[in-house]
């Protein structure tokens, strides 16, 4: 266990400058804070990376472990079948405690997703818990894909359309532009 | 003019009648005719024609019929002589015949050239008579006589040169080799003889000191007693040299004679060096030198005057022995400069010869290198007198690669050899510039190699066990963790500020420059220690790697010890931990530290063990107490990764072990055992009809045996079942026992049906239980049969969850460019297998993902495969 902190020490001054400038001038209670969120999201990161579920991954940006982005792909026998969506995930720096802010960045014809790709998704927002992480936000919102909440829509008319399937499918393809790498 | 004028015709027929008798006497002189009366005639003749100032003609006309007569009676007849030997084959045969040849030759060359230098001088002193008469004064009368004779010198030189034969250099050679030998072989003898009155004399000396006078006449008898011997020998080729000396072949009889003795001399250090390497031979070498050629060509010089090195040589020139002047230079007191110069030259090439040779074979030399280390010294003191250590650096190296490096080699020779070649050139070069150079291809090679840890590992720490062919490696490398725990003092003693002035003084004035040979590339580091063990791990790169190697082998053995006896492992680990750091070695100290606790705790389990409770159980098994138990507690955060293989257990030993973990946690209140029951060694003891065979065997193994007990036909699945694990990896262990004849495997009915039976016990008698076969080895000689994770199978752990965070940004990210994921990686690949690659790694690592079509590399970017 030594060597593990050890490699944790010697990271943190690197990473905390160049991720939060905006931060630098917080208390060393703060800091010390900064530290376990970069642990847990480190450790995140790792066991995402470990459990190889398919259809969803994460990945942080290159300088910023808190801002990260995320991929979906949409579940089989669904109507989102064959697509794939990028996500942009933002920690907090009270990460856990709060929950991260997730957008899609594909445009997504769904009844929660609006046309900014803000998601309401009730584990983001009142029903957040820390014991929540990455990959079961990943994994939740790929299974919102499939199982809209129609009742509450932010894009009324994909919730209205829910019903039609068939249309749904080539609204989805209409509204669907791949990512070009 | 006014001379020709007063010519009258009358004086003119004398003139000419005179040069006839002239011309006539001449000749007959020549042919070696002696009679006074001719000789009259032919002074008179040459007074006569002197005077009437025909003196030029007259030396003209006798040159001339001289060197006519030279040409048909000398020289042709001379080189008829060696007409034989034009077939050089002819040469070498003949046994005796040459020098005979060459002597009848030289002798009747000589009486020519006598006679002719008789009429010479007889002319000479006609003319010398003549201009006496006429008083001319202008010539003195001794350089008119060097002058002709010096010319008749020339004449002679230049008519054999010209006719001279192609055979005759290589006859002149052949004869000065033979002789050389004869002498070489009389020599010998009485070298030996020297030496043994050397000895002598020296004891005398010390005996009695005082007596100086009778030590020199000592010393002067046997000098005499020496030349004496082969004077004879001597005087042959000094008379051999003179004549072709006055025959105007200097240079090539010194040439015939130099090659020879140098002919000689390589012969005798091939002869004296040999394939042998466990003695030294540059004494006896230079003693040869000295007794041989150096005699010879102290006398033959002495014979001929010393008068060989016409050049005054340079004073700067100093012989290695001639420093002590007092060394023994038989039957002269002062060497003459030539002589030294031969010395000089001889010696050179004595130890060119010997370091030529020694370099060719360095690398058996090395091989055997203990052994050979008077070789090695020889090879030293050669490369230190001619300085041309880049000759070996260069022939080793290529015959390391063509020798050593080889797929053939196993990996443990390459580092024997590779411990061999360090320890060999640190004798040679202590400042280790070569051995820098020759390393580099071997460490490079090994680095190539997957087992090169491991073995190194083995030969760290298998000093004292070990098969016989590692076991010498292993010896001298823990050796050499011994001595580095001696020289660690010795370097803490240097490194302390407080050196007192007298040490620093001391080690100001042991440095010594660089070897002008070193690479200023590669020698920064001044005066590095040659340290063998920081070689064989610098093959590796990072310590790291050879401690993890190490744990697991550790690991290894400790769990397969029945006793807790330690103590080899302590040392072993005590050396490494003064070489690598306490912290480092860590963990392996935990992992004794558990054995150490474990013999305890054990000693306190069976404590608790009330005795008689052994009647419980089947008759066949009671031999299963707690006694037979002994358990190693391992701390497993320390430990290796283990390797979790299910296995059933008899009933009988599952309970024992519960029972056992329930006497563990009332010891230990809070702690609870958790056994891995696919480790550790079991020992039983197999009870046929007519006799028993004990085995030490993994667990696994010992729980299909018993299998048997009840029931001696079992089909693959079912024993698999019983047994706990899959098929296969039953079949792979059964195997042991079939090998041992135990079993027998057979198919049923349905061919996917394997079955097992317990061969009878007759049946295994003859298939062959040996008496013998009860000290196996234990699980681990198999491939794929270890319980614990090796260091290839960790790295290969690591290299998948890079391959998993490398998956995870392209999936995210689209593309990236090597260095982006090589900064990715190091900045979020941190925790357990953190992230320590080079770039290039990494970029062979990514290589190695794109030919397994998980990835494709599009203009430097690295995208996903779809």
């Amino acid at each position: 266990m030594s060597t593990i902190n050890g490699s944790y020490s010697d990271n943190t001054p690197s990473t905390t400058p160049a991720g939060l400038p905006a931060k630098q001038n917080v208390a060393p209670v703060k800091a010390v804070d900064t530290q376990s969120v970069l642990k847990r999201l480190q450790s995140e990161l790792m066991s995402l990376m470990m459990s190889g579920d398919p259809g969803i991954s994460a990945f942080p940006e290159e300088d910023n472990i808190f801002n990260w982005k995320g991929t979906i792909h949409g579940s089989n026998e669904t109507v989102f079948e064959g697509t794939e969506y990028k996500l942009a995930l933002s920690f907090p720096a009270d990460y856990p405690f709060k929950p991260p802010k997730v957008k899609f960045e594909t445009g997504c014809f769904h009844p929660n997703v609006d046309v900014f790709g803000n998601i309401c998704l009730d584990i983001l927002q009142d029903k957040w818990s820390s014991a929540y992480d990455v990959r079961t936000i990943l994994l939740s919102i790929q299974s919102l894909l499939g199982e809209p909440n129609t009742s509450s829509p932010l894009n009324t008319q994909a919730a209205a359309l829910w019903s039609n399937q068939e249309e749904y499918r080539k609204m989805v393809e209409k509204h669907y532009k791949p990512s070009t790498a | 003019m006014a001379a020709l004028d007063s010519l009258t015709s009358d004086s003119i027929e004398e003139i000419l009648e005179s040069w006839n008798c002239f011309c006539f006497s001449t000749d007959a002189l020549l042919n070696g005719n002696v009679e006074v009366a001719v000789g009259d005639k032919f002074v008179s003749c040459v007074h006569f024609l002197c005077s009437h100032h025909l003196r030029s003609l007259v030396e003209d006309q006798f040159f001339q019929s001289l060197e006519v007569t030279f040409e048909t009676r000398g020289a042709s007849r001379f080189w008829h002589h060696f007409d034989a030997y034009v077939d050089g084959s002819l040469l070498t045969n003949e046994e005796s015949g040459l020098e005979e040849v060459l002597y009848k030759a030289l002798e009747e060359l000589s009486l020519v050239k006598q006679c002719q230098e008789r009429t010479l001088l007889m002319l000479v002193h006609s003319l010398q008579s003549c201009r006496n008469s006429m008083l001319d004064k202008k010539y003195s009368a001794d350089a008119e006589r060097v002058y002709l004779l010096s010319k008749y010198q020339l004449m002679v030189s230049s008519v054999l040169m010209a006719s001279l034969p192609r055979q005759f250099p290589a006859i002149l050679n052949q004869y000065f080799k033979r002789r050389l030998e004869e002498l070489s072989t009389l020599m010998d003898g009485s070298c030996q003889e020297e030496l043994h009155d050397k000895e002598n004399m020296d004891l005398d000396e010390k005996r009695k000191s005082f007596s100086g006078v009778g030590e020199m006449d000592i010393d002067e008898h046997y000098d005499r007693k020496k030349l004496s011997e082969n004077s004879l020998l001597v005087k042959n080729i000094g008379k051999v040299v003179q004549d072709l000396r006055s025959l105007g072949f200097t240079s090539m009889t010194e040439d015939a004679y130099a090659s020879a003795i140098f002919l000689l001399l390589k012969d005798k250090v091939q002869d004296l060096a040999g394939d042998d390497y466990r003695s030294s031979v540059l004494d006896s070498i230079k003693v040869w030198i000295q007794a041989v050629p150096f005699h010879f060509l102290h006398a033959l010089l002495t014979y001929l005057g010393d008068s060989v090195c016409p050049d005054s040589p340079s004073s700067g020139l100093k012989s290695p022995l001639a420093s002590h002047p007092s060394s023994f230079y038989p039957g002269v007191d002062t060497p003459s400069e030539g002589l030294i110069r031969w010395k000089l030259r001889l010696e050179y090439f004595a130890y060119e010869t010997l370091q030529d040779l020694r370099i060719a074979k360095l690398f058996d030399i090395i091989v055997d290198y203990p052994d050979s280390s008077p070789a090695i010294e020889d090879l030293k003191q050669c490369l230190d007198y001619t300085g041309q250590h880049s000759k070996l650096v260069d022939s080793f190296i290529s015959a390391l690669k063509y020798r050593l490096l080889t797929a053939g080699a196993s990996t443990n020779d390459i580092l024997h050899q590779y411990v061999s070649t360090i320890k060999a050139l640190k004798t040679i070069d202590p400042a280790g510039i070569f051995l820098e150079a020759v390393g580099e291809p071997i460490r490079d090679y090994l680095r190539g190699r997957k087992d090169t840890i491991k073995c190194i590992v083995t030969l760290l720490t298998d000093g004292s066990g070990g098969n016989a062919s590692s076991g010498a490696a292993g010896d001298s490398l823990l050796e050499e963790l011994n001595r580095d725990e001696e020289n660690q003092e010795n370097i803490n003693l240097d490194d302390d500020f407080n050196v007192d002035d007298k040490q620093s003084w001391l080690n100001a004035q042991r440095w010594e420059p660089d070897p002008v040979e070193a690479d200023p590339l590669k020698g920064s580091r001044n005066r590095r220690k040659v340290d063998v063990l920081g070689m064989v791990v610098g093959i590796i790169g990072s310590k790291d790697q050879l401690v993890n190697e190490y744990r697991v082998m550790l690991a290894e053995k400790l769990l397969n010890k029945s006793d807790y006896d330690i103590d080899s492992e302590i040392r072993t680990l005590e050396l490494l931990k003064i070489h690598f750091g306490e912290s480092s070695m860590q963990k392996c100290e935990i992992m004794l530290n558990d054995l150490i606790d474990s013999k305890r705790t054990n000693n306190n389990i069976k404590k608790t063990i009330p005795k008689p409770s052994l009647a419980e159980g089947e008759v066949e098994k009671s031999e299963f107490s707690l006694d037979a138990l002994a358990a190693t507690i391992i701390s497993s955060n320390f430990w290796p990764p283990i390797q979790d293989e299910p296995v059933n257990l008899p009933g009988s030993v599952d309970e024992l072990l519960s029972d056992y973990a329930k006497r563990f946690h009332e010891i230990k209140t809070p702690r609870k055992l958790l056994w891995k029951k696919n480790l550790g060694v079991v020992k039983l003891e197999l009870q046929f009809e007519e006799k028993a065979v004990q085995f030490s065997v993994s667990p696994i193994l010992a729980s299909i045996i018993m299998q048997f007990q009840d029931q001696t036909r079992w089909t693959a699945e079912d024993l698999a079942a019983a047994v706990g694990v899959p098929v296969d990896i039953l079949n792979r262990r059964i195997n042991f026992w079939i090998s041992k004849g135990i079993l027998s495997e057979s198919l049923g009915e349905d061919t996917n049906y394997h079955i097992f039976s317990l061969m009878e016990g007759a049946d295994s008698n003859r298939t062959g239980i040996h008496g013998g076969s009860n000290d196996e080895h234990l699980m681990g000689d198999e491939d794929g049969d270890r319980s614990l994770a090796s260091v290839e199978d960790q790295l290969h752990k690591e290299m998948t969850v890079y391959e998993k965070f490398i998956l995870g940004m392209l999936t995210n990210f689209g593309s990236m460019a090597l260095d982006r994921i090589h900064n990715t990686l190091k900045m979020f690949c941190v925790a357990d297998p953190q992230y320590d690659k080079s770039l290039q790694q990494l970029q062979s690592f990514l290589a190695g993902l794109v030919s397994e079509e998980k990835l494709e590399l599009r203009e430097g970017m690295y995208v996903l495969k779809k």
